[in-house]
């Protein structure tokens, strides 16, 4: 969008496609990732809020001298990143070298990438294109290439389990987080973001607002198939058996450390990231106001849409520290004699729903 | 059918059971938190009841204190101590002078003569075993262990917990300088000073 604007005011830009790269990746890509670093230490820290909260605890906490944590522990994430860089790197000699060293990346590009569609507000997106939806959905699912090269180049057998695991349920759900998505397509009648959003004014049934689940029952089902299949592509608990510490270690990631995990987890914080987006933009009204025409400028449609998605991201913490890890062949029998007879069921749902009621 | 959907509504029913329940721990965590800030919040001593008023017998094994205005250097508690943790070095007294800087008063409240300056009294509680076995030689009684009788003349003190290993050898021996014991001390390099 930056670009487009770019491109409008100074005539010559389009001459010069070096100057376009460097201004995209000044104005879009430096952004977009420092925003996934500082939400992923916000994130990180809510993380051990929240978890250290629901098993009676208090988490990290600084006080007295020598515990320099900060007030509430504050500074604990900052720590956690310091001593992430600064920690050892560590590559296995059996392992294949190249493809070890080139998996974190290829797994942080595919939750990096997924930003570039993500509409913060009406005027704040990097790309409005009009498949973003498609987009997202199609290169959200590259990170399973990083993991399978993770887990084969590590040359371990846990690496590979968790590799293998994490390939099939990705492959897996995404079959019944796009077709929820289908659902949406169907309603709005645009792939873009912001015309999904766009499309999301107003009221619905009097006073709720015209957001996507309000609009029928089958809306409804559709977000809680979306955002249930979206926690299991970002291989959180319940659905982290590619991980499954009391199992496999880590899964993928057992002999990777430092900066390189590092990656993989900030991969992990801005996957759920964008599946909270997603979810929030496709379901909850994205940078709309929960009141319409209450606080609907471009200013709090940031907050709104990263309100929403933090929402999202806790209830993923929520789910995480309340619910048991699932079993392989149950994960694999809740999606495909689950979720995807009930995703298809909403999509004729919602055709009907369309056809006969508007 | 009927199976089918009562499956469907028993799991997402018990879900949520389980979300309640952690949600109503995470509100009430000001309530059912249990952890304690350790240095600054500890948990009350249990009250102990032994048959026999504590305060009249030592029972307690908590840090070793001296009170260095009390001590004569007479090295019982450094040669009985069983893992030599206590190092104790001194040095002659002149008779004329009196420093108290230097933890030198002459008498000590049992009234015995100090004919000696104390350089150097640590004790490391890193190897102290907590025998006991230094208090009852002292002929001043001036170590002991901290608390039980003892709590009129230092608190107890049973933690002592510190962030860096070499803090936890107690100097007891007062700060001197150097002048301070050569004017105290009837050895001047190396030669006596009155006689």
């Amino acid at each position: 969008m930056i670009v487009d604007y770019l491109i409008d005011i100074i005539p010559f830009a389009a001459d010069w496609p070096g100057l376009v790269f460097v201004s995209v990746v000044i104005f879009c890509a430096v952004p977009v990732f420092l925003f996934i670093a500082v939400y992923a230490l916000v994130a990180i820290y809510g993380e051990l809020k929240v978890s250290s909260f629901m098993q009676d605890k208090i988490g990290p906490m600084g006080q007295g001298v020598g515990l320099h944590a900060g007030k509430w522990g504050l500074l604990q994430p900052i720590a956690d990143a310091l001593k992430l860089i600064l920690k050892e790197d560590i590559i296995p000699t059996t392992a294949d070298r190249k493809l070890f060293i080139l998996a974190p990346f290829i797994v942080f590009i595919g939750a990096f990438i997924s930003m570039a569609a993500l509409p913060f507000s009406q005027t704040i997106i990097v790309a409005d294109m009009n498949i973003g939806i498609f987009y997202i959905l199609a290169v959200s699912s590259l990170g399973v290439i990083g993991i399978i090269l993770a887990g084969w180049s590590s040359n371990n057998k846990w690496s590979l389990y968790g590799a293998m695991r994490s390939a099939a349920q990705i492959v897996s759900y995404e079959i019944p987080a796009g077709l929820s998505i289908i659902g949406v397509v169907m309603i709005t009648g645009t792939l873009s973001m912001q015309g999904i959003i766009e499309h999301q004014s107003g009221f619905v049934w009097g006073i709720l607002p015209n957001w996507i689940i309000f609009q029928n029952p089958f809306t409804f089902l559709s977000f809680f198939l979306f955002f249930i299949s979206g926690v299991a592509e970002c291989n959180r608990t319940p659905f982290d058996i590619p991980e499954a510490e009391s199992e496999l270690v880590a899964g993928a990631f057992t002999e990777y450390s430092g900066m390189r995990y590092a990656f993989f987890f900030l991969s992990e914080y801005a996957n759920m990231f964008v599946v909270s987006g997603v979810a929030a933009a496709a379901f909850l009204g994205g940078w709309r106001s929960p009141i319409p025409g209450v606080l609907d400028t471009p200013g709090w449609g940031i907050m709104w849409f990263i309100g929403k998605s933090m929402f999202l991201i806790f209830m993923m913490m929520w789910f995480r520290w309340t619910w048991p890890r699932l079993r392989v062949d149950q994960l694999m029998s809740v999606c495909w004699k689950g979720f995807i007879p009930i995703a298809f069921f909403n999509i004729f749902g919602i055709g009907i729903w369309k056809l006969l009621i508007g | 059918m009927r199976a089918y959907l009562r499956t469907i509504w028993e799991s997402v029913s018990t879900l949520v059971t389980g979300m309640t329940i952690t949600w109503r721990h995470m509100v009430n965590i000001r309530k059912g938190n249990v952890t304690l800030q350790y240095p600054e919040e500890r948990w009350p001593r249990p009250e102990r009841d032994i048959g026999f008023d504590q305060d009249d017998y030592n029972v307690i094994r908590s840090r070793l204190h001296v009170d260095m205005d009390d001590c004569i250097g007479c090295l019982k508690c450094e040669r009985v101590c069983p893992v030599d943790c206590i190092k104790i070095e001194t040095e002659k007294v002149d008779k004329g002078e009196d420093i108290p800087d230097v933890g030198h008063t002459g008498i000590t409240s049992n009234g015995t003569k100090k004919a000696l300056l104390l350089t150097r009294f640590d004790i490391d509680m890193t190897e102290c075993c907590y025998c006991n076995l230094c208090t009852y030689p002292c002929p001043e009684e001036c170590i002991y262990m901290t608390g039980g009788p003892n709590s009129e003349k230092h608190p107890i003190d049973y933690e002592f917990s510190q962030f860096d290993r070499n803090d936890m050898v107690y100097r007891f021996a007062k700060e001197a300088s150097e002048e301070q014991v050569e004017k105290a001390t009837c050895v001047k390099n190396g030669e006596k000073k009155n006689g």
